[in-house]
């Protein structure tokens, strides 16, 4: 059972929510000190990470189908 | 006595000036009768003590010339000033300052730079206490630089971090977008 994918998308997640929130303090839209600055990267994570196991999920469903589509005829 | 409150940026000053040039100086609230100004000279801009006054627009660089008072001699004394951070990182202590002194008020001039690194436009919440004698004072003052976020190169990382790890974000989770036959 490999939780790569899982474990990727929630640290992808991390940072691009960390980035997100860098966007907004930049732009002046929330001020250096907002609590909303530490909530972003890790809601995240923790989406990163529920993402994940779906697309795993998706991923492990999609496969048998697509072996039963290549298995030979006759 | 030192009120040493301008080190980087004018910011330290800040904190327990706010106002606008038309007010008296004020008191901060306090046990002790702080009180403070500050006058950006090539700006023009002239701040007294209050706390949660609104956003003052600092130039990137300026003098400021500031004054400092306390009602009655302080004798033992300290204090300090931080930029306060998003939780749970807490503040960056920007000046201290600690002696014993009878001497009631401090005048003088400070003179800063900003590099470019320092983003503008953003809200800076900048705090402040001092404590002698004869009680406290504290204070808190919203400071921004003037200019726009792409005055500073940190934008334009931020955004390419963004897009980066958007990219990365949507790499991962392929398989969410695909039909299932």
């Amino acid at each position: 059972m490999s939780y790569g994918r899982i474990v990727a998308s929630a640290v992808l997640g991390m940072f691009l929510l960390f980035f997100v929130a860098a966007d907004l303090v930049l732009f002046g839209i929330l001020p250096l000190n907002s609590v909303v600055v530490t909530i972003l990267p890790l809601a995240g994570l923790v989406l990163g990470a529920v993402l994940g196991v779906m697309a795993r999920k998706r991923q492990s469903a999609s496969q048998p189908a697509a072996q039963a589509n290549a298995q030979p005829v006759g | 006595m030192k009120f040493r409150y301008l080190p980087v940026a004018g910011l330290a000053f800040g904190i327990l000036v706010i106002g606008s040039a038309s007010q008296a100086m004020a008191d901060i609230p306090g046990t002790d009768g702080c009180a403070a100004s500050g006058v950006w000279v090539e700006d023009g801009l002239i701040v007294v003590a209050e706390t949660d006054n609104g956003v003052f627009t600092i130039p990137r660089s300026d003098t400021v010339n500031w004054e400092g008072s306390v009602a009655g001699p302080p004798g033992e004394y300290s204090g300090s000033v931080w930029v306060e951070l998003p939780p749970p990182f807490g503040e960056v202590e920007v000046d201290s300052w600690s002696g014993d002194s009878e001497t009631t008020s401090n005048s003088g001039s400070h003179e800063y730079d900003l590099p470019s690194l320092v983003p503008a436009g953003v809200e800076i919440v900048v705090s402040g206490e001092h404590n002698d004698e004869n009680g406290s004072c504290s204070g808190k003052a919203t400071l921004e630089i003037d200019g726009g976020p792409f005055d500073s190169p940190v934008t334009l990382i931020s955004l390419g971090g963004t897009a980066v790890t958007g990219l990365g974000v949507a790499l991962t989770l392929r398989p969410l977008f695909r039909r299932v036959l």
